[in-house]
């Protein structure tokens, strides 16, 4: 092979003790980069809008500042709808691909009509379940929240088993025939062989799903009985053109998203820590 | 018998008896609703009910029956989100090279898209509207949007899934950067890219319906929330549900299809099975 | 690239023996049946013990009620508003939309000494008809006809419903109006004026002609059941033509100084902002920032609508809603030509949608907007520079609707 000869630069951005620090820079770089260009205006000409529509930073920045204890109980609510949807959604759509693998033939097809519920659309999906969850408690706080909790857990369902489904069957090459050439049983196959090796994709699968679970989450809100959340909030002040607290929680709703997906990142990196090495 | 067992075990047939069970799982539950609630076709209407509407004659607004409104508006709809999905998943694509070409690149921007996925369309709208002053085109920027993010991160990993073997042949045989995209890296990132597409296909449909509730003039997401209103059939509203479900399946299967017709790794498996079934 | 393929086929020999050994395993239909049952069990057993609370507690909650009423109603009549209020309060079942349209609800609660919470009410009557909201918002000329009648999509109470009434309990705030932005009215006054000239003429003429105007707007697009579009017209005119105090109106279309200012006053008291700067605003708008009259008193007091060179001929009118008979005015102007008659081409554009009528015409997407004037006082107070130039609904059409067995006494 030619070895090209590198220069100094080249060399320091591929050298691997550099890359996890490149990761964290870079992004908070390029984000320190629009901002600038966001306070100064510059990023409005570009968009050819105002900052009527488009908000300073420190409006929006102030806005949060004057209104934490209110934003807070807001974050709370969705947080919960979240994160409770995405667990439940992904553990039954776990369940649904382990099912689904013990009985391969009617489990692909069960799969399909399952990822066919990707296919409806949120905002039908939010008012029908308000409605079918009238009856689950008299306080409008408690049937709202679980009206949604089901959009969120539908949405995460369809992402999970369909991942999970191609972690426990995409097996390595020659994996199976050395497990049959110990007369393994399916249980241990199961154990052994399908279920570490489903391990990389559950976390595939919720890359995906922490994104759609607070954007699901906050689109269920606009539908919701009683009044709360994040994407209440923003809902309420774009109609009365507020624009500027509409992207104070815009912005509350983007730190939501980016910390579970840290959180995701972080247990991901704990637990495939092993595998990797 | 082996005939009598290859039908029993085929896929559509497998697929038809899934619809059954949840078809029936449905009006269980709308039996139920009958039983309890003053307007049950509010909340679950019968099978038999929805479908009777399909073919219903009746005129529910505007000189139409149900179904003509369904189709007419799923014209706008399905046109913008095909698109769209065209659009998005062409930039979905090039993102993935670009971040591919470059590991910096991807560092850098990788977060952002997952970023702008978070914003909800309320506060994207009056922007992308700002910026093309259309809204026709707004509503394509935005089905766009939101479709090409499972279709830049499936490429992205086929394109990193290219095994350090390959690399090394393509460099024994001295060739470049772009023989070796050309070669090893495009070619090995379709079924990748084709699953992102069979992501983001349905999503274009949803992301259409939503993009649809700009403006209220036409599509299928208008038509859904005024028939939610009841200032229409709530029929119209039950029909939409299930034809989007459809719709976004048979776009799944579609691309599949178009999978099979056009990627190379298919081709040669089709092949090696056409000479097993000869032999 | 030989040696994958290689591999790949050994995949496919080897999925192949799985196949046969699952075959000779297991009867086909064995395993039908067992996946059906077990992916039942799995799929659906949420939704079916769901549904099987759902019955117990309609059950328990619909017996009651009825039969409380059957054996209460033979007693005395219903009670009074103040009664009702204080008691769907106390229950937290009172309804609204939200989305700028709870200030006249939430000034009616204060004023019966009520904390101003409320349930978020979907844009149909479904939790009035189950009863999770006892006393809800309705729009005289939309929601309580789907209330009150029997064609489709209505829930056919009849008369076995009550209303309250933001007009008599001295709450009401004004809606429907015109405007658009300052910068416009000062660069196009002649169009301004002959767009109004005209749009009231259409108004006078729908007034006039509720069965022809709902046929007019049926025509247009309407997404609206012909019996319900019908309905929306007879009770639309009752708002164009009588004022808050239940006077007759005469003169289409203006302001009148005391109802702008009562809403302007529940606007300032009601509408909460979070942007300290915004809310500062609010609270120093005056009824000059927000209207200028002299638009419509130009056009009220012209005969033949000429108001010499229009600076603008093209215009659009953006809805605040789908059209219906809502805006009945502006379709009878376009169908009978009163537009073209003083010069102008006029597009009407439907509302409805995620950007907002006060969005649609601060940004020129639009050049007229019809929105409430509440909306309108929140989106300048928000920065939006937006001028009423004329209030076509002259008094307010919201009540809040109740069952009258709920609340008897």
């Amino acid at each position: 092979m030619i070895k090209r000869k590198k220069n100094v630069f080249v060399r320091f951005i591929t050298n691997p003790k550099v890359q996890p620090f490149l990761s964290v820079i870079l992004p908070v770089a390029l984000g320190l980069f629009i901002f600038i260009l966001w306070q100064t205006q510059v990023l409005h000409k570009l968009l050819h809008t105002d900052t009527f529509t488009l908000p300073l930073p420190s409006q929006i920045n102030q806005i949060i500042g004057d209104n934490i204890p209110k934003i807070i109980t807001n974050v709370k609510s969705t947080v919960l709808v979240a994160v409770i949807g995405l667990t439940i959604g992904s553990l039954i759509g776990y369940l649904i691909a382990v099912i689904a693998t013990v009985f391969p033939k009617w489990g692909a097809g069960g799969l399909s009509i399952v990822a066919a519920f990707n296919a409806i659309p949120i905002v039908a999906l939010a008012p029908v379940m308000t409605n079918w969850t009238k009856d689950v408690s008299k306080d409008a706080s408690v049937r709202s929240m679980v009206a949604k909790i089901l959009v969120v857990m539908i949405v995460s369902i369809a992402t999970m088993s369909v991942n999970a489904y191609r972690g426990l069957n995409d097996l390595p090459v020659f994996s199976l025939d050395l497990m049959k050439s110990y007369a393994a049983k399916r249980r241990i196959v199961f154990l052994k062989l399908r279920l570490p090796n489903s391990v990389p994709y559950i976390f595939t699968a919720l890359r995906v799903g922490v994104p759609s679970s607070v954007i699901s989450a906050i689109v269920s809100e606009y539908f919701a009985e009683y009044i709360t959340g994040v994407g209440r909030q923003i809902r309420e002040n774009i109609v009365i053109a507020q624009y500027a607290t509409a992207w104070a929680y815009i912005a509350v709703a983007c730190i939501i998203g980016i910390s579970m997906y840290c959180i995701l990142m972080i247990f991901e990196g704990i637990l495939l820590r092993n595998r990797r090495s | 018998m082996s005939k009598a067992k290859k039908i029993l075990s085929s896929k559509p047939l497998i697929m038809m008896v899934w619809f059954l069970v949840l078809v029936v799982l449905w009006e269980i539950g709308a039996s139920n609703m009958e039983k309890t609630k003053r307007t049950p076709e509010n909340i679950l209407p019968h099978v038999s009910q929805i479908v009777g509407s399909v073919t219903d004659g009746k005129l529910v607004s505007n000189n139409m029956t149900a179904t003509q409104i369904v189709l007419k508006s799923a014209g706008a709809t399905l046109e913008r989100a095909l698109i769209g999905f065209l659009f998005g998943s062409v930039f979905g694509f090039l993102m993935a090279l670009l971040m591919k070409l470059s590991n910096l690149v991807e560092k850098t921007i990788f977060p952002y898209l997952m970023l702008i996925q978070m914003i909800p369309i309320i506060g994207m709208a009056p922007i992308i509207l700002a910026i093309t002053h259309d809204i026709g085109t707004s509503r394509i920027v935005i089905a766009a949007i939101l479709t090409f993010y499972p279709v830049a991160t499936n490429t992205l990993a086929g394109l990193n899934s290219v095994s350090k073997e390959k690399y090394e042949l393509m460099y024994s045989y001295a060739a470049n950067k772009w023989t070796i995209y050309k070669k090893v890296l495009i070619p090995s990132c379709i079924p990748y890219f084709f699953t992102g597409l069979k992501i983001s296909a349905p999503m274009a449909i949803t992301a259409s319906i939503l993009v649809d509730t700009l403006q209220g003039d036409g599509g299928l997401g208008c038509m859904l929330s005024q028939s939610l209103k009841h200032a229409m059939s709530i029929y119209v509203f039950w029909q939409i549900v299930f034809f989007s479900a459809i719709i976004g399946i048979l776009s799944s299967v579609l691309m599949g299809f178009i999978e099979k017709l056009v990627s190379p790794q298919m081709r040669q498996f089709r092949q090696s099975r056409k000479h097993r079934s000869k032999a | 690239m030989k040696l994958v393929n290689l591999m790949k086929g050994h995949g496919d020999d080897m999925r192949d023996m799985r196949r046969c050994r699952t075959k000779k395993m297991s009867a086909i239909l064995m395993v039908a049946v067992l996946t059906m049952a077990s992916m039942n069990g799995c799929s659906s057993k949420k939704e079916t013990t769901k549904t099987n609370q759902t019955n117990q507690t309609t059950e328990a909650t619909t017996t009651s009620p009825e039969g409380t009423t059957a054996a209460d109603t033979s007693e005395a009549g219903v009670m009074s508003n103040e009664e009702i209020i204080k008691q769907a309060a106390s229950e937290g079942k009172v309804g609204n939309w939200g989305l700028g349209n709870e200030y006249e609800i939430q000034a009616l609660l204060t004023k019966y000494g009520q904390p101003i919470t409320y349930l978020s009410q979907a844009f149909d009557m479904d939790g009035f008809d189950d009863d999770s909201i006892s006393l809800a918002s309705a729009m005289t000329f939309n929601e309580l006809g789907l209330v009150k009648n029997s064609y489709d999509g209505g829930y056919n109470y009849g008369n076995t419903v009550g209303t309250i009434d933001m007009n008599e309990e001295g709450v009401a705030m004004l809606e429907d109006n015109i405007f658009c932005t300052k910068a416009f009215a000062m660069a196009n006054p002649n169009t301004v004026k002959a767009f109004i000239y005209a749009s009231m003429q259409g108004w006078k003429y729908a007034c006039e002609n509720p069965e022809e105007a709902a046929e007019i707007v049926y025509k247009y697009g309407s997404s609206v059941s012909p019996d319900h579009q019908a309905y929306m017209a007879s009770e639309v005119k009752k708002l164009v033509e009588t004022d808050m105090q239940g006077s007759a109106v005469t003169e289409l279309g203006k302001m009148d100084e005391a109802a702008m200012q009562q809403t302007l006053q529940l606007a300032q008291q009601y509408i909460q902002l979070d942007d300290a700067t915004a809310a500062d605003k609010l609270s120093k708008l005056t009824l000059d920032d927000v209207r200028d009259t002299s638009y419509w008193e130009a056009a009220a007091s012209s005969t033949d609508g000429k108001f010499g060179d229009l600076e603008k001929t093209d215009v659009t009118i953006q809805l605040k809603w789908l059209p219906q008979a809502q805006f009945m005015g502006y379709y009878v102007a376009l169908e009978k030509g009163y537009y073209k008659e003083v010069g102008l081409n006029v597009d009407v554009v439907s509302g409805g949608g995620d950007i907002s009528e006060t969005t649609a015409v601060s940004n020129g997407t639009v050049d007229f907007g019809v929105t409430w004037l509440a909306n309108l006082i929140a989106a300048n107070a928000g920065g939006m520079d937006l001028l009423e130039v004329s209030q076509v609904y002259q008094r307010s059409g919201l009540v809040l609707v109740y069952k009258l067995d709920t609340f008897t006494k």
